[in-house]
């Protein structure tokens, strides 16, 4: 079971013992508004951060450490969840039964953590400029990179058009341009505020005590002086007027169709489990009625499927297809929307498709890491069931509840991305 | 038989069975899911065969091919069977295996029953072997537009002059015509027969039940299976130092590969394998000198990584990442080979990056795909994978410095670059 620890004002730490796994994992995420001023220092901050600190002073130092402490994993954790932007570390390692005799790795770990939050390599009143500097290059070459894949780049593509006025618009890495412009003392002051007013979650799941990993935790959070500041309710989607259909022509092989649809129907609602199990129904896995007739039947395409996002109540829908197709391919996933609609749904369907939502909440607490993914992120985005409350409601849902949610999505933009020079 | 490997705090039931299958269980207790891999020794690279004495050469990307079309039973919808079932169900094909798994937390024994029986079932009607076609079609395009299934296959077509691994998974879009219902009942013949097969499962399930499904599901009786083929001997040397490509990319890309050579025994691989990972942590890893020198000039970022790869009896070592100057990471790699194999490593070192792998490969033992992949994998070239502890232990500094002496031969490297257009 979860336990939450209120370790200072507006500092939560959420955690399971489980003896069943061989690794811990441990995430510690600043949590930000997302927004144009600062989502590329947000972005910007982990990396800097894992650059080098006063005890270990550069990449090679940092990675010795961790290869002492078993081979212990350490990233950058920068997330997305709604209207928020998470900022911070993440760090996985063995259980202590694994070490030689008398080894721990929960106290050293932390201790790194805590080094590397808190003492990293100065220069004057900001941060290294090095650092700084080859980090901006690394995150321009990562911006610059996401149209080398091409359906992550289409993805993007269709929610920048459509969110012109939702935080869902907005990069969650920051721009090139944004990115370009930071300064290392800048950044520094900024971090310095982020370490003063940020809500703070740190997730834990791993053989130690809660308790344990809060003294561990202590020494960390003890030396900050505080002043805490109530970040906004997540919002629901932001509509403005949009293109309906913007085309973009690429040296491409395949085009990408991207459909963007709109519910009023978040997480937060009192029938979010039958827009999820609609979605599920809809566009999920092998067999919902995108795969089974765009692809089974029709051999339109060889990938495709839906997503709901739904801190905010958005749906798409994405498939790799022949441009030629495209109208065709485009009718067929309205037809089957419509559908849902109008309750041309089997049992068959509705079984798999609650089926298939309940067998992965099942397996959340399987895994340490998808327990962190779930609690780390379902409480920031609104979301208050536990996965045994989840799995009740999506039991609870009937035919005509999911053909009610999905009579709440409308088709709000089309992005079509073919090869250049095609029809 | 089971076994207990206290080190790894995990047990493993294993089973030849009449019919020649091997089976493999790591019990999981208390776990709710189960994950099972049905795998077959057969990828896309063993295109040359013979059986009943008579050889046969089969199109590229028939392997992948067969893969998709095994999911039909006459009368029944596989795929929707297994979802009534809330399991989840899918394959995949690589250059010497091809798996199918389920993932389930519930009715395994079903599920377990069904997978079985719709990989063991050759059923391909010539009007669904046609729509497949278009499928296909499909996912060799968002192939094509794939940078890193591009560099990496270049550098294949660049490393080797006749091993079947020059050619993609998928096969092209010509080759996959040539794909009848004929040619792909007999490379099911060849390849499915349960000798040639592997079962692994992972989870919380009860060893008499799952061998009392397979048999009643596969039977008993041990058949003659294909012998792979090997058309020419493959030169020692590349048969391209170099090759060049460009895409719709933002910078350029690359990989660098090592041609290490055949390798005659399995065991003998897997050992080679640690041997080979330790090298290269030492020689390019992130906590070795070249790496950070790199990445403070600027030469390499985080996307650099690589180490040691297997395909059928061919090793290799590559690496790569995006780079504005792909030639210089080369020269670096093969200069700091060439020192690094005459001053060896530091025994602190050396003992450091030893345990760092060996506790990776414990954390990754909690992910139930990976262990049941490796298990699977492993079993297929006749080794335990839980005997890796003991694997590291026999490695000595002297096996990784003759590794790194290897290395120094510049004939054996290819690189592979996508430039922007």
């Amino acid at each position: 079971m979860i336990q939450t620890l209120f370790l200072a004002p507006g500092i939560t730490l959420r955690g399971c013992t489980d003896g069943r796994f061989k690794q811990s994992v441990l995430s510690i995420q600043f949590i930000r508004p997302m927004c144009r001023e600062e989502a590329a220092q947000n972005a910007l901050i982990p990396a800097v951060l894992l650059r080098g600190c006063e005890a270990y002073p550069d990449l090679r130092a940092i990675t010795a450490r961790l290869d002492d402490l078993y081979g212990a994993g350490l990233s950058a954790l920068v997330r997305r969840i709604g209207d928020y932007q998470t900022t911070g570390l993440s760090c996985a390692f063995i259980a202590d039964r694994f070490a030689m005799a008398g080894d721990q790795i929960l106290v050293p770990m932390v201790q790194l953590l805590r080094q590397l939050f808190l003492e990293p390599v100065r220069q004057a009143d900001g941060f290294s400029e090095a650092f700084v500097e080859s980090e901006k290059k690394n995150l321009i070459s990562t911006l610059e990179a996401e149209r080398n894949d091409k359906r992550a780049y289409a993805g993007a593509q269709l929610l920048r058009t459509m969110c012109q006025k939702d935080s869902f618009g907005i990069p969650r890495l920051g721009t090139i341009e944004s990115v370009a412009a930071i300064e290392p003392v800048s950044l520094m002051t900024h971090y310095q505020k982020i370490l003063k007013e940020s809500p703070v979650e740190i997730f834990y799941a791993g053989s130690a005590q809660i308790s344990q990993v809060a003294d561990a935790l202590m020494p960390l959070f003890s030396g900050m002086e505080r002043c805490y500041v109530n970040l906004p309710a997540q919002t629901a989607f932001q509509d403005a007027p949009t293109q309906p259909l913007r085309t973009e022509e690429l040296e491409v092989a395949q085009a990408k169709l991207c459909m963007g649809f709109v519910t009023p129907i978040t997480n937060r609602h009192k029938d979010f489990a039958a827009m999820q199990v609609f979605n599920s129904l809809f566009g999920s896995g092998q067999s919902c009625k995108l795969f089974q007739t765009v692809r089974e039947k029709l051999s339109l395409c060889y990938s495709i499927g839906s997503g709901y996002y739904s801190a905010k109540g958005i749906v798409t829908v994405s498939a790799g297809i022949d441009s030629r197709n495209m109208e065709k391919t485009r009718d067929q996933i309205l037809a089957l929307l419509q559908d849902c609609r109008e309750g041309r749904i089997t049992e068959e369907e509705l079984e798999a498709a609650k089926l298939s939502l309940i067998s992965s909440l099942r397996t959340v607490h399987d895994s340490p890491g998808a327990i962190e993914g779930y609690y780390a992120s379902a409480a920031l985005s609104g979301l208050s069931l536990t996965p045994e409350a989840y799995i009740a409601a999506i039991e609870a849902v009937t035919a005509q509840a999911v053909a009610e949610a999905a009579g709440t999505v409308q088709l709000h933009t089309t992005y079509f991305l073919k090869e250049v020079g095609s029809c | 038989m089971l076994r207990s490997f206290p080190r790894l705090d995990t047990e493993l039931h294993s089973y030849r069975l009449e019919n020649g299958l091997q089976v493999l269980i790591n019990p999981r207790p208390g776990f709710t899911k189960t994950l099972a891999y049905f795998a077959t020794s057969y990828g896309s690279v063993h295109n040359q065969f013979t059986l009943d004495g008579q050889t046969h050469r089969v199109p590229a990307g028939i392997a992948h091919f067969l893969e998709h079309k095994l999911f039909e039973l006459p009368n029944m919808d596989v795929t929707a069977r297994l979802s009534a079932l809330g399991a989840h169900v899918n394959a995949f094909t690589s250059y010497d295996m091809t798996a199918y798994y389920v993932l389930c937390t519930g009715h395994f024994y079903e599920s377990l029953k069904l997978l079985l029986e719709f990989v063991s079932t050759p059923y391909f009607p010539e009007e669904s072997v046609k729509r497949e076609l278009g499928i296909i079609d499909q996912e060799i395009g968002m192939h094509a537009d794939s940078l890193d299934s591009r560099v990496f296959e270049n550098l294949m077509k660049a490393m080797y002059r006749d091993f079947p691994i020059r050619l993609p998974i998928l096969g092209t879009s010509d080759s996959i015509r040539e794909i009848t219902p004929e040619n792909l009942t007999l490379c099911h013949r060849a390849f499915y027969d349960p000798s040639n097969m592997v079962l692994s499962i992972v989870g919380d399930v009860d060893p008499e039940q799952v061998l009392s499904v397979v048999r009643n599901v596969l039977g008993t009786e041990n058949r003659v299976a294909g012998k792979k083929c090997r058309g020419e001997t493959e030169p020692a040397a590349c048969f391209q130092s170099r090759i060049l490509d460009k895409m719709e990319i933002s910078m350029p890309t690359f990989l660098l590969g090592f041609k290490w050579g055949n390798l005659d025994s399995a065991r003998e691989s897997i050992r080679l394998e640690v041997i080979g990972d330790l090298a290269a942590e030492a020689l390019f890893g992130e906590s070795s000198q070249l790496y950070l020198e790199l990445y403070d000039q600027g030469i390499i970022d985080g996307s650099f990584g690589g180490g040691f790869e297997l395909a059928d009896d061919q090793a290799m070592l590559i690496c790569g990442g995006d780079s504005d100057d792909p030639q210089a990471v080369f020269d670096a790699v093969l200069a700091q080979a060439e020192k690094l194999a005459q001053t060896g490593i530091p025994e602190t070192a050396f003992l450091r990056m030893k345990r760092s792998a060996l506790g990776r490969r414990i954390r990754d033992l909690d992910s139930f795909d990976s262990t049941c992949f490796r298990l699977c994998a492993y079993a297929l070239s006749d080794f335990d994978y839980f005997a890796f502890p003991e694997i590291y232990d026999s490695v000595t500094r002297e096996d990784v410095r003759q590794f790194l002496l290897a290395l120094t031969d510049r004939d054996r490297w290819s690189i592979s670059v996508i430039e922007p257009l």
